[in-house]
Formats: C-alpha cells, structure tokens, sequence
C-alpha cells in the first residue's frame, strides 16, 4: 500500500480517511525478512524527515572508487530512488516498507558510504536562525 | 562519508486529532503531493525495537499515517504528518512527535471530545499547537468562546473555524501555528 490511497477517494470527502486502514495491514511475509532478521538499524540518527541522496560517485576511505558487494534489491532500489533526496518516511512509503525496516536498510546504505544523510533541523536554535527559519517556513506556506 | 550538501533540510509539523475528524483530509489539501503512506511497527508495551528480538508479531501494532510535504525552496522541505488515529499508538511514536515545529489540533463541534487527548498530549509534551475546528456543511452553531470553554484551551492558543477539504483553511491553520511560534521563545 505505498503511497496508497483507494481509488475514488483522493482525499475528497474522505472524513474517514485515515482510520479505516489500522487494523488491514496484515503481512503475508515476516516484516524484518528484508534486513535478515536485524531489529535494530547499524545507527540511531535516521528519523522520519532525515533527508537521504545517493551519493553520485562514492569514494573508498583512501579515495578510490566504491565497488559496492552483496547488496540485496531492497538496496539497489532505494540507491535509485534517492537520486533525488527523499525523507526517510519518503523512502519508506515508496519502497512499501514499514518505517523501521527501512531504516535498517538505509542504515546499511549509509555506513557505505553509498547513501548521505542529511539530519532535520532543529529549533533549539539561537533566536535569530529561529526566526528565519519560521519566516522562510511561512513564506513556502503562502505562496501554496 | 560525503555530506550532501545539495540536499534540502527537513522541518515536521503533525496535524492531530480524534478518529475520522479529517487529518489527512487537511493534509492533502496543502500538500503538493497526494498524501503517501507509511506504516510503522509498534509494540503495545512502549518498549524500544531493540526489545522486539524474540518477541511474536502478535505483540506489534502496524500503524498507518499519510503525510505530505511542502517544498519551500532547495533547502528546506515542510513535512506534514497526520498522526495515526488510534492516540495510544501515536503517542508512543517518539520518532513521529519529536522535534515536530509544532502541531495543528482538528476538531469537529458535534464530538470536541475526540481531540481532547491530541490537546493534552501536546501540552503535555510542550509541542505548540494551534486547533483547527473542521465544520463543514454549515454545522457549527457554537462561538468560538463556547469552543474555547469546551476544549479548556489556554487563551494564547489560536483556534480557527473553516472546512479543512478546503487549501485555503489549511495554510491559514499553517500560518497560523508558524505565527505563534514565532511570539514563543526557543525550546531548550
């Protein structure tokens, strides 16, 4: 059901849109199948809004080339997606993968080196910043 | 490990609110994108992922939410989440709620008691929050004060009446909120 919506209600009159679904999302197949068997991701620092790029042409420690080995489809597919950056809850309804898998498997991506990850930004920030992010926020909101 | 740089930073806002009251209704109506959907595992005892190691399927809740985004400019992407419409599965979603810009609370006057739990886990979590009532089809017959009352609101909280299917009750309700973050000091 990634991005899934039923047809014949875009969101229209849909007052009980978002509810219906809870109890409908039985899996045929063992959820962390994908990750082989991992719970957990390699890091702790992806959420929802962390925002994802395929790193275009990665580099080895020592500058050369990376020849990525052994990656699972699940893997090449985000690397594809992520041409473009995406959040993190992006990849996850694109891909039709529950959250936690699939920060398993970005998890991976980036300890690669094959996949950058830029983190949200925060509002403990000094007044001044803060201000300025909420005005360009209200600025994106009115031009809608 | 090469930082993107080309990369826009992300900004969260949840939009909250009882059981069919219209969140992802809100949602679409202001994001640029048809709502997509994601699920999450959660388990019923609040216990981290890491706990789930042995643990049967049968004690994890999939739940379900639609968000949408909002492209400011190159570097700086608005999320909006609606919040799943069970509360105690939302709530413990601490991955959903934190550092969350704030949130806006929808109501609907035939039921104010459905978001009574979004307003009281807000305040509760310090998140600022704005409250949207959702009436459509003419139905609301109280005054913004009886609202007020009802849902016990502190009076710096902004509280709009509209229909939320329609674009422009949501930017406003986004408007709004990002107004009043802008009177309250920093979080710490």
């Amino acid at each position: 059901m990634a991005g899934g919506r039923p047809p014949g209600d875009p969101y229209g009159d849909g007052y009980e849109d978002e509810d219906g679904y809870e109890d409908a999302a039985g899996t045929m197949v063992r959820p962390y199948t994908v990750t082989r068997g991992r719970t957990a991701p390699e890091r702790d620092d992806l959420t929802l809004i962390t925002v994802v790029t395929t790193v275009e042409e990665p580099l080895d420690e020592f500058g050369r080339p990376l020849r990525p080995q052994r990656l699972q489809p699940e893997h090449r597919l985000i690397l594809d997606r992520c041409r473009r950056p995406l959040a993190v809850a992006e990849v996850a309804a694109s891909l039709g993968l529950p959250v936690s898998v699939t920060k398993i498997l970005l998890g991976d991506l980036v300890g690669l080196g094959l996949l950058g990850a830029r983190a949200p930004l925060s509002m403990a920030r000094a007044a001044g910043d803060r201000h300025d992010l909420l005005a360009a926020v209200r600025d994106g909101i009115r031009r809608l | 490990m090469t930082t993107p740089e080309a990369a826009p930073a992300a900004v969260k806002i949840l939009v909250a609110g009882g059981f069919g009251v219209g969140k992802t209704t809100l949602v679409g109506a202001v994001s640029e994108v048809t709502p997509l959907r994601t699920e999450e595992y959660l388990t019923t005892a609040s216990v981290g992922v890491d706990d789930l190691a042995g643990v049967g399927a049968k004690d994890t809740t999939t739940v379900a939410l639609d968000f949408g985004r909002i492209t400011v400019s190159d570097e700086l992407v608005v999320y909006l989440f609606g919040t799943p419409g069970q509360e105690r599965f939302w709530f413990m979603w601490n991955d959903l709620v934190q550092g969350a810009l704030g949130g806006v609370v929808i109501a609907d006057t035939r039921r104010l008691e459905t978001s009574f739990a979004s307003i009281d886990f807000f305040e509760s979590r310090r998140i600022p929050f704005v409250v949207a009532i959702n009436c459509f089809h003419g139905h609301n017959t109280r005054t913004a004060e009886e609202i007020r009352a009802a849902l016990d609101l502190d009076p710096h909280v902004p509280l709009l009446i509209g229909d939320v299917r329609r674009r422009e009750f949501g930017k406003d309700a986004l408007l709004a909120l990002v107004d009043h973050l802008m009177t309250l000091p920093a979080p710490a």
